[in-house]
């Protein structure tokens, strides 16, 4: 029983990363309707600013959780501006946004690599101390905590954001429909910029986290496919479906290699997928898009 | 004879009553008219006979054979065609293309035979080509030959629809809104045009018309629509004189033409 | 740089052109995009190894087994995705194509996630260029026939193409299963070249690199996909001398073609090679007229 508890823990501490990772793939899905697989990599960078932040530059943990955060808002915006904003003027099909991005993915990794940083494998200093927090005979991890606290935290913000000011409604309406949004005077070139920006911040946030449970290396962004596949299994452009995904995803993944096998933990997340896409493929909470005769 | 034979069909999105328990018949080698404001059913009933759209209830008759089940393209295998609202031509496919492609249902030679170039392949091929030739004639493209579809003027686009639809060799064509964005001028001739091609292919038309004049100038029959309901049935005249289409249709209409 | 070592990259660039081609004819002809074709390399690969090593059959038909085993897995694959809308089968795909490669990190037969080594090098030069000319020549065969411009109709508009009785579905699965046939053969190549296999030779980025590749050529257009893999093979390779940049390089300059050229390359356009044979035959022809007549026209 405490071992299962123990599993659940691990599953919610996890699974609330996967979704502060998987709410920027949603955001800029609902609003622009590709997959931005750049993300990956911005997530990356959080985790190697946070890094240095901390070591490099000595700085107190919530100094260098600011400005990986900071860092990776300002990223986003600018790989919006130089990969994607051309596309969008010339109205390109949604291959030629994925491309793009995966151009700026390849580009990211390989620069980490190519620069003195290099490919090596790099571990947090540790902050939030080592002995667990016992309650009822189930050991739980301060960083789980934290992570949960932290990732919880953001989502809410986010979510109040999305719901409460002038800048959320705009970027409901554009995620409900672009171009009548602009019509309408909503000025959408700046919500694509502020969704790119918030999706940046979040990345930031999780590649601090991840770096911290893990550990910091270039290809981190391919873990980050799994955030993704939250997302599709969320639904896509569903935020409320990307963190619910994101949980299921966590949880399922510590059990699997919690009574199965760790090797299976990578293979069931693509199974999840296959499965969504097949029996569901708008996901659990996704908006079902008709084409029109 | 009938052709095509509609029997309590309904179309149910969700709440919304698209088409509601319509039924009428369509004779062959006519041309029949359907029409009714916007939103009345007239493209969800093209949908559901062309098989792009499932019945709710009802069923649909074409030569005795029910269609309801049966994918758009086995529907179109039967011999019935269709053009399209907001044009659908191969965009980037030139004219010769567009009307080629569409004849590829009149041959059955396989995968193996293309890759092999074998005499069967070429024979058909050949016979093709021919075909796509003919109706570029006919339709008065051949001057346009080698223009890339979506670099058409509008007009042509909608001719070019047809000629793609007509190179399936249907039975019926149902056309969709063909005068829309045409001058009176263009208007008329796309009348002769119908008229040409009916008796040429020995065709039956179906026409979805805003068009007033087309309307009662080609059909011999026409159904109106409104909310999905079947509102009247009957010739030119007979639909002019209607007191219920003035009222929910003819009377509206003149307001929005004004 | 020796003639041992061009001829290597001519050889990878072959390899991947078997793939691309294949591809071409999903993405380029029918409009259909995949995140998955490391996977059916991958099957290709496998099955191709098991044919020379396990079953000791000839290569040749070892690859044909290859083929098979990758359109077969392309079949099933196809059944449950096809009907999905654009973005969705390539997510899809991308699931396929990473879970094929999870699977075989754990198939201990094949050697798991360390690998299959010591396969026969039974791929040479000759081989790779005869079996692109034949990729070559049934590709082009196909897309000049009534099935080819079907593909065409349906990457243009999907539900014109119903209306005018193509099946649909069927088109995209024979699209979809000799696309994966190719990718199958290049896995078999590529295996059989290098003497052995591992399952991370066929991750995600090599379903996108393939991808790239067919667009950098040319959407549309199989001459394209040609030059494409040839230059996006060998470049590389030849700028080894860039070493640890030129994959950054190779990213920036996605983004950069993306958003000034995405017509890519060719365009949608063919070199019309059989012109220019005819062209250069007759020329030749007429020279020796000429030659026997002695004189000047």
């Amino acid at each position: 029983m405490s071992g299962f508890l123990q599993q659940l823990i691990n599953g919610l501490s996890i699974g609330s990363v996967y979704a502060l990772m998987a709410v920027g793939y949603s955001l800029v899905y609902s609003i622009m309707n590709f997959s931005n697989f750049a993300h990956g990599g911005v997530i990356m960078i959080g985790s190697y600013i946070g890094f240095f932040a901390m070591t490099a530059f000595k700085m107190p943990f919530a100094t260098a959780f600011c400005t990986a955060a900071l860092g990776t808002g300002l990223l986003a915006v600018l790989i919006e501006r130089i990969a994607y904003s051309p596309l969008r003027k010339r109205n390109a099909p949604f291959l030629y946004f994925i491309i793009s991005a995966m151009g700026v993915s390849i580009f990211l990794e390989n620069i980490i690599i190519a620069s003195p940083i290099g490919p090596t494998f790099r571990t947090y200093p540790r902050v939030f101390g080592a002995e667990p927090f016992v309650v009822a005979g189930v050991n739980i991890g301060r960083l789980d905590v934290m992570m949960f606290v932290i990732s919880t935290l953001s989502l809410i913000i986010l979510v109040f954001i999305i719901e409460k000011t002038r800048t959320g409604m705009g970027i409901r309406a554009s995620a409900y429909n672009l171009r009548a949004s602009a019509l309408m005077g909503v000025n959408t070139d700046r919500i694509i910029l502020i969704v790119f920006g918030l999706g940046g911040l979040l990345a930031g946030i999780a590649g601090v986290l991840f770096g911290m449970k893990y550990t910091v290396y270039p290809q981190i962004g391919n873990i980050t496919l799994k955030s993704f596949i939250a997302a599709v299994f969320g639904g896509l452009g569903s935020l409320p479906g990307a963190v619910i995904g994101s949980i299921l995803l966590g949880i399922i993944e510590t059990f699997t290699s919690g009574y199965l096998s760790s090797q299976f933990r990578d293979l069931i997340a693509f199974v999840l997928l296959i499965f969504i896409l097949v029996v569901r493929p708008r996901g659990l909470m996704g908006k079902i898009t008709e084409e029109k005769a | 004879m009938k052709l095509l034979q509609l029997k309590n069909v309904t179309k149910q999105f969700g709440g919304l009553m698209a088409v509601d328990n319509v039924s009428f018949d369509v004779e062959r080698g006519s041309i029949f008219g359907l029409i009714g404001p916007n939103g009345a059913g007239k493209t969800t009933i093209f949908n559901l006979i062309t098989g792009i759209y499932k019945v709710t209830e009802g069923e649909i008759l074409f030569e005795g054979i029910e269609t309801n089940s049966m994918q758009p393209y086995r529907v179109a295998e039967l011999g019935i065609t269709r053009t399209f609202q907001n044009i659908r031509l191969f965009k980037k496919l030139t004219t010769y293309e567009n009307i080629l492609t569409a004849c590829h249902y009149n041959v059955r030679y396989g995968l193996v035979d293309a890759v092999l170039r074998n005499k069967r392949f070429k024979a058909e091929e050949k016979g093709l080509l021919a075909h796509a030739e003919e109706l570029m004639n006919i339709m008065g493209l051949e001057d346009r030959r080698d223009v890339i579809a979506g670099n058409l003027p509008y007009g042509l686009q909608r001719r070019l629809e047809i000629a793609r639809a007509l190179a399936l060799r249907p039975k019926l064509l149902l056309l969709d809104e063909p005068a829309a964005g045409m001058n009176p001028d263009e208007t008329a001739r796309l009348m002769t045009l119908i008229k040409e091609i009916r008796d040429r292919f020995n065709l039956t038309v179906l026409v979805i018309e805003h068009h007033m004049d087309l309307i009662m100038g080609v059909c011999e029959r026409i159904v109106v629509l409104n909310f999905g309901k079947k509102l009247a049935e009957g010739t030119a005249g007979e639909v002019q004189a209607n007191p219920k289409v003035i009222e929910a249709y003819l009377g509206e209409e003149e307001v929005v033409v004004c | 740089m020796d003639w041992f070592y061009i001829k290597g990259i001519l050889i990878l660039s072959g390899i991947n052109l078997m793939a691309v081609l294949g591809l071409s004819l999903l993405t380029g002809f029918t409009g259909l995009f995949s995140f998955g074709h490391a996977g059916f390399m991958a099957i290709g690969a496998y099955v191709t190894a098991m044919g020379t090593v396990k079953l000791g059959l000839p290569f040749a038909a070892a690859l044909l087994l290859g083929a098979a085993g990758a359109a077969l897995a392309s079949f099933f694959i196809g059944r449950i995705t096809l009907n999905l809308k654009g973005d969705y089968f390539c997510i899809a795909t991308l699931g396929f194509g990473e879970a094929i490669r999870l699977i075989l990190d754990n198939v201990q037969y094949f050697g798991g996630a360390r690998g299959w080594p010591n396969l026969p090098r039974s791929t040479n030069f000759t081989i790779v260029v005869i079996l692109n000319i034949i990729g070559i020549i049934i590709l082009a065969n196909l897309i000049n026939s009534r099935h080819g411009r079907n593909f065409k109709a349906i990457r243009e508009e999907e539900l014109a193409s119903q209306t005018i009785g193509i099946n649909v579905f069927r088109y995209k699965m024979t699209a979809l299963m000799i696309s994966a046939a190719y990718a199958g053969v290049a896995g078999g190549l590529l295996g059989h070249y290098l003497g052995f296999l591992q399952p991370k030779m066929f991750q995600f980025i090599k379903s996108t690199e393939l991808t790239i590749t067919v667009i950098f050529g040319g959407l549309g257009s199989i001459s394209g996909s040609v030059i494409g893999a040839l230059v996006l093979t060998s470049l590389p390779e030849l700028l080894r001398t860039f070493a640890i940049w030129r994959l950054v390089v190779y990213g920036a300059a996605v983004v950069f073609i993306m958003i000034s050229r995405p017509q890519g390359l060719m365009g949608g356009y063919e070199i019309p090679v059989g012109k220019i044979f005819k062209k250069l035959f007759s020329r030749f022809a007429y020279g020796k007229k000429q030659a026997v007549g002695g004189g000047k026209q």
